[in-house]
């Protein structure tokens, strides 16, 4: 059997150990709590976890391919959030230059504009605050970006003003009856967007641009030695980190999630995928998404199950950091994380 | 041979806690400057008084130098474990709570009442709540410490931030412990007592006569110098911590020339390195959770003592990223640089306050070219527009408090992207520039 | 030199410890001698105020005025400081609170002043944490007469014990149960219905007109949402209702908050009783309306905010059918609140409405008063206005908010009168507007009129 081979077999074997667990656990709630609560929790939580996983995508691109821990990544998802809100509901831009198009391709538009916006704004915090700590010791560049956190949240809270701001989707708060569950339309459009995004991360990893970013990550060196400007890759990166921490700040910011739209504390949400990007691993594309969906789910499980009070109030808020905590100690680079090769 | 700084005779003179006499005389020069501030900020020979640093001498000024004298004691625990043994910890605020907490069981009022019934207290003198609030926390510590010997470099930082989540889970949970979310409780205050008198023995919260300078200092220099007679609570508290800051600078100095330091800064180099010369990764590790965790134990048990009643919500990630940013920005690794970074983190909002407010009273009242070129950021109004807006309400621009968090934020950026070994590289810097001075090298 | 070192430091340090010992009859003495009185009053004798009852609106000025800190007899300025969260996680509501003493300030000064006196506030940002709250208040005690607002109830207490020694009286920006206390209260002056009879009210006055039995109580733990929802409760035993979901203190911000929602929807209550922060109530309204739950929906005035209601917001139609609130003070569109509205028309005519700003003019009205009868007296020294601010018996808002008493027993002072209900209205809101309809002016439930006030209804 070849390398390659034997991994796949591998891959094979770990998706349906997990599938096997999964039917047994369903079996085990089902026969707990009835098949409606499961389905429920389910949803919940693969729309939660749509957004954790963008989240948590777009700090694995910027960690790997920059090495830094970008700690402003909540505060750059809110200040998208805004921009979609701005663009929406203020200036009604571009919609109002296309008074015929649906109302949900409208909305589209704004926000294709505001990703363009916050994408941007990404390229200027990469050039002017990363940029000049290239090879710094990455604690301090993950200090930087505390300071941005602080500088990028404060204006955007003054953005957004005393209240929170609604981003003027077309769903608004409706909501359609799939089998026994009820479910808001925004959760479904949240899940479909962040596969379709997922599929166009993987896609663009295989562009050429996609490949140089793979070989920077791997090497700075080695890819500039083949004619790969590093600087560059940098500046994409980040812009496509920027990017989809803007798109996951705008499904956190919906119905039924944050009723009232962008507001202070929509900054505060990237903390909640922390687990998710530790869980699958820094460095891991793969990671983040399995790790996303997984965190969504357990967090929203143990809501829908642990009810019991004398956990204590909020026990559901610490699951994901109790099942990171469970998996770094069995696998210490994360489910797919790359281990760092220790030399003398 | 006398003189030359980098020239060492032998290892006593190299491995000593100031090698050069420059060193000694700043060192005593600071502690000594320290001790004035609290006594009015100067001294009174004879009729003539001399008191440059009188300002200080205020009672908010002297809160705030308190402040950083005990974030100065929990930075340099998180300077022993991320800095000198290279284990980075987001989870500082776990271990300052667990130090706080224990001083409030061990300390706190006997038989208090709260509304999820019995709040625990125990009404221990300092003597043994301090201590244990560290010793607590190092065991605890101590618990954690295997955790770096499998998970490490960022990962690491993740489980210990994981920590202070599962810490605030922890602190909602046992309310007769903590007082509850968002209610929080009375921590015992720095009393100094035998054992449960009535009576402290010295009690620092009130004002009163200066205990530190009794008879026989005053009789050694009475004649020459005039003493305060009396000594606000907020001077005692300021002395008392600096004592307390002077020792933990020392231990924690000295601690890098011990076998101990070494091996953790051998851990911090190379693992595998260190473990085939004989330096155990697991015990170093567990050493260096253990001594940080104290530091952070007696540094919250103070803080909460100082501040007197917390909520639970204080130990939060802020907390733990505001300990983080005093050694990053003071330069890891070194004792000078953790003492200014926690200097700078605490002093700065304090003087980015004052900027704005002299800022805003300049172009609201002066006149002058000053005014008008700050009128051009200033906005005073609804119809002015400007960067920053002096009006409370909605207006356009940010708020004096919005320009605060900015200010503070870009100038952590600015700093580090000026120097990345935060300040103590700066100060390397100026003074390898001196050395060689008038030539380059 | 390393011994000799170690030997400097012990020696010095043994000192220190030495010294520290020496003399603690001294300390304890002073001690008893330093607390009697503030560091800086001018005059002994001056802070025993006599019995008088009502202040009049204007005074005659005394033969001599004392005065310590704050109040600039020769430059004429008095000082009053501000303890505010302009950032942190009540920054939305207490801004317009500031606006509020600002205009009424505008308004007293440009008419002269306080007998002549000008009045201005320093004002600063606490961000809603304990330890920067208790420093801030250190940093004004020296510069200002007396606090117009602190904001925060473990804030407040956390200085309470401060303000009795200082001799500073404050005005809580909470609504507490605990400062209609005399163990709490101290040199604090509340005014408005707390919480817990807040609560009382509002569930007297909907299962009286509108019926329903089953009641979910949902709430942020600590005092604000503790309070409120053993408010509540006290009202579900005594008018006989059922709890069916009891989620006290279970809001944990920063959380996913579904299972609150779901449980809420499973309990098929009537009444959803739910004190929690802006944030937080539309997140579990709209995770419980999003399965399609229909009940009425009350709580605390906090946990209201017109931006519900605004233009584009997703839950606006739905939470206008099932909203029921209450107020401290009258609302921006009420009848009484007309000297509000004409002082932000003159003094700030670009800013947006909102309910708050009358909160601020209510503050300021207190310590207007205050300042006053000090006057009067002849004692403008922060002690001198503490006792004559704790000697007004009747004070009277108008239509603006319902009398405050700060004289009597705490039973009697204790504030049962909600200067306000509502019901969101969009129309009102387009029509500019705070996007409210006021169903009931100062109301009274027989509930909270017949309630007995022993102790506060949640201690912390």
């Amino acid at each position: 059997m070849t390398v390659a081979a034997a991994e796949r077999s591998r891959t094979v074997q770990w998706i349906g150990a997990t599938a096997v667990g999964a039917a047994i656990l369903a079996a085990v709630l089902i026969a707990w709590k009835g098949s409606e609560l499961l389905l429920d929790a389910t949803a919940n939580g693969l729309s939660l976890g749509a957004i954790y996983a963008l989240l948590a995508l777009g700090f694995v691109i910027i960690f790997k391919a920059t090495q830094v821990v970008n700690f402003a990544h909540g505060a750059i998802a809110a200040l998208g959030a805004f921009f979609v809100a701005y663009f929406a509901t203020v200036l009604n831009f571009p919609g109002r230059l296309a008074t015929g198009l649906p109302a949900w391709l409208q909305w589209s538009l704004s926000v294709v504009v505001a990703v363009f916006v916050i994408a941007f704004a990404g390229l200027v915090i990469e050039r002017v605050t990363i940029r000049p700590m290239v090879g710094e010791p990455l604690f301090a560049i993950a200090m930087v970006t505390i300071g941005l956190d602080i500088v990028v949240r404060t204006v955007t809270v003054d953005f957004i003003g005393a209240d929170p701001r609604p981003l003027g989707d077309p769903w608004a708060a409706s909501t359609r009856e799939l089998g026994s569950v009820t479910v808001a339309d925004t959760e479904i459009v949240t899940f479909f967007a962040a596969l379709v995004l997922v599929a166009a991360v993987a896609w663009f990893f295989r562009s050429k641009t996609g490949v140089a970013m793979r070989a920077t990550a791997f090497d700075q060196e080695a890819a500039r030695a083949q004619g790969i400007s590093v600087g560059r890759i940098f500046a994409i990166s980040w812009m496509i980190g920027a990017a989809l921490a803007g798109i996951a700040g705008v499904f956190s910011s919906l119905f039924p999630r944050a009723a009232t739209g962008v507001g202070p504390t929509t900054a505060f949400f990237a903390f909640r995928a922390f687990p998710a990007i530790i869980l699958g691993g820094l460095d891991s594309i793969v990671g983040a998404v399995v790790g996303g969906f997984a965190i969504g789910l357990a967090e929203s499980f143990a809501g829908a199950y642990f009810t019991w009070s004398g956990l204590g109030s909020g026990f559901a808020g610490i699951v994901p950091y109790l099942v990171m905590l469970l998996v770094l100690l069995i696998r210490p680079y994360g489910l797919f994380g790359t281990e760092e090769i220790r030399r003398v | 041979m006398r003189g030359r700084p980098n020239l060492y005779v032998s290892y006593e003179a190299e491995q000593s806690l100031l090698p050069t006499w420059t060193q000694r005389i700043a060192a005593t020069l600071v502690v000594l400057v320290l001790v004035l501030i609290p006594l009015g900020g100067g001294l009174e020979v004879g009729e003539s008084s001399f008191r440059p640093l009188g300002f200080l001498a205020d009672a908010d000024w002297l809160k705030i130098l308190t402040q950083v004298g005990i974030f100065a004691v929990a930075a340099l625990g998180l300077n022993i474990l991320t800095g000198v043994a290279g284990q980075v910890s987001l989870g500082h605020a776990f271990f300052m709570a667990i130090g706080a907490y224990t001083a409030a069981v061990l300390g706190g009022e006997v038989g208090a009442e709260g509304f999820f019934g019995p709040r625990w207290g125990m009404g221990l003198p300092i003597w043994i709540w301090l201590p244990a609030a560290g010793i607590i926390a190092a065991l605890i510590g101590m618990l954690v410490a295997p955790t770096a010997v499998r998970v490490r470099g960022l990962y690491l930082a993740f489980v210990t931030l994981g920590l202070v989540f599962i810490g605030e889970w922890a602190y909602r949970t046992f309310v007769s412990i903590t007082g509850g979310s968002q209610s929080g409780r009375e921590f015992p205050g720095f009393e100094i007592r035998l054992w449960k008198e009535e009576t402290p023995l010295l009690d620092l919260t009130r004002d009163g006569p200066s205990w530190l300078v009794v008879n026989w200092v005053d009789w050694l220099l009475g004649p020459w110098i005039n003493f305060p007679d009396e000594m606000s609570e907020e001077a005692k508290t300021f002395l008392f911590v600096l004592i307390l800051a002077v020792v933990f600078v020392v231990l924690a100095k000295n601690l890098q020339r011990t076998r101990i330091g070494r091996s953790f800064m051998a851990i911090r180099d190379r693992d595998i390195a260190a473990e085939i010369m004989g330096v155990g990764d697991a015990k170093a590790k567990l050493q260096a959770f253990a001594i940080s965790s104290f530091y952070a134990g007696v540094a919250g048990a103070l803080f909460a003592a100082f501040v007197g009643r917390l909520i639970p919500e204080s130990f939060n990630l802020f907390l733990s990223v505001q300990v983080l940013a005093m050694i990053l920005i003071g330069g890891a690794g070194t004792v000078a640089g953790t003492l200014l970074g926690s200097s700078f983190v605490i002093l700065l909002p304090r003087l980015v306050r004052d900027f704005s407010s002299w800022l805003t009273e300049t172009v609201e009242e002066g006149s002058g070219v000053l005014a008008w070129v700050g009128d051009f950021f200033v906005s005073t109004g609804q119809d002015d527009w400007g960067l920053v807006s002096t009006a409370s309400g909605l207006t356009p621009g940010l708020s004096v408090a919005q320009l605060n968090a900015v200010l503070y934020g870009a100038l952590i950026i600015v700093f580090l992207i000026f120097e990345p070994l935060g300040l103590y590289g700066i100060w390397i810097r100026i003074r390898n520039y001196w050395k060689g001075w008038p030539f380059t090298y | 030199m390393r011994g000799r070192w170690k030997l400097v430091v012990a020696l010095l340090a043994f000192a220190l410890v030495a010294a520290a010992c020496g003399d603690d009859d001294d300390t304890a003495a002073t001690t008893a001698a330093t607390t009697a009185a503030p560091a800086t009053t001018a005059a002994p004798g001056t802070t025993a105020a006599p019995g008088t009852t009502a202040a009049p609106a204007t005074t005659a000025a005394p033969a001599e005025i004392l005065t310590d800190v704050g109040v600039d007899l020769d430059a004429g300025v008095i000082k009053v400081g501000l303890l505010s969260d302009l950032t942190g996680v009540f920054g939305a509501l207490v801004s317009p609170i500031v606006v509020g003493h600002e205009v009424y300030w505008d308004d007293v000064n440009a008419k002269g002043g306080v007998n002549g006196l000008t009045v201005e506030l320093v004002i600063e940002d606490t961000e809603y944490l304990v330890d920067k709250h208790v420093q801030l208040y250190e940093e004004l005690k020296d510069d200002v007469v007396a606090f117009g607002h602190s904001t925060g109830s473990p804030h407040t207490v956390a200085i309470r014990e401060a303000l009795e020694e200082d001799g500073i009286f404050a005005i809580p920006l909470t609504w507490y149960s605990g400062w209609s206390d005399p163990a709490i209260n101290a040199n604090l002056l509340p005014h408005g219905v707390p919480y817990c009879i807040e609560a009382m009210n509002l569930l007297d006055y909907i299962t009286t007109t509108e019926g329903g039995t089953k009641v979910a109580v949902v709430s942020l733990p600590g005092d604000y949402g503790q309070d409120s929802a053993q408010g509540a409760k006290k009202a579900i035993d005594a008018l006989d209702l059922e709890l069916v979901y009891d989620g006290e203190g279970q809001i944990i911000p920063g959380q996913d908050l579904k299972p609150i929602a779901d449980a809420i929807v499973a309990s098929e209550a009537d009444i959803v009783f739910i004190t929690g922060s802006p944030g937080n109530v539309p997140e579990i309204y709209g995770q419980a309306i999003a399965q399609g739950f229909v009940a009425r929906w009350t709580g605390a005035l906090p946990s209201w905010n017109p931006a519900y209601i605004a233009p584009g917001s997703p839950i606006k139609d739905a939470i206008e059918r099932d909203w029921l609130g209450d107020s401290y003070i009258a609302l921006w569109s009420s009848p009484g609140a007309a000297v509000v509205r004409d002082l932000v028309a003159t003094y700030r005519p670009d800013q947006t409405p909102h309910d708050f700003i009358g909160e601020g003019v209510v503050e300021a009205i207190i310590m207007h008063q205050a300042l006053l009868k000090a006057y009067e007296l002849g004692d403008m020294t922060q002690a001198g206005l503490v006792a004559a601010a704790k000697s007004i018996a009747n004070l009277d808002f108008g239509d603006l908010a319902p009398p405050e008493d700060y004289v009597s027993a705490a039973d009697d002072r204790l504030q049962r009168t909600s200067a306000v209900l509502f019901k969101p209205s969009q129309a009102d809101l387009a029509a500019g507007g705070t996007g409210v309809e006021i169903i009931e002016t100062n109301y009274v439930s027989p509930l909270a009129e017949s309630y007995v006030f022993e102790e506060t209804c949640f201690s912390i």
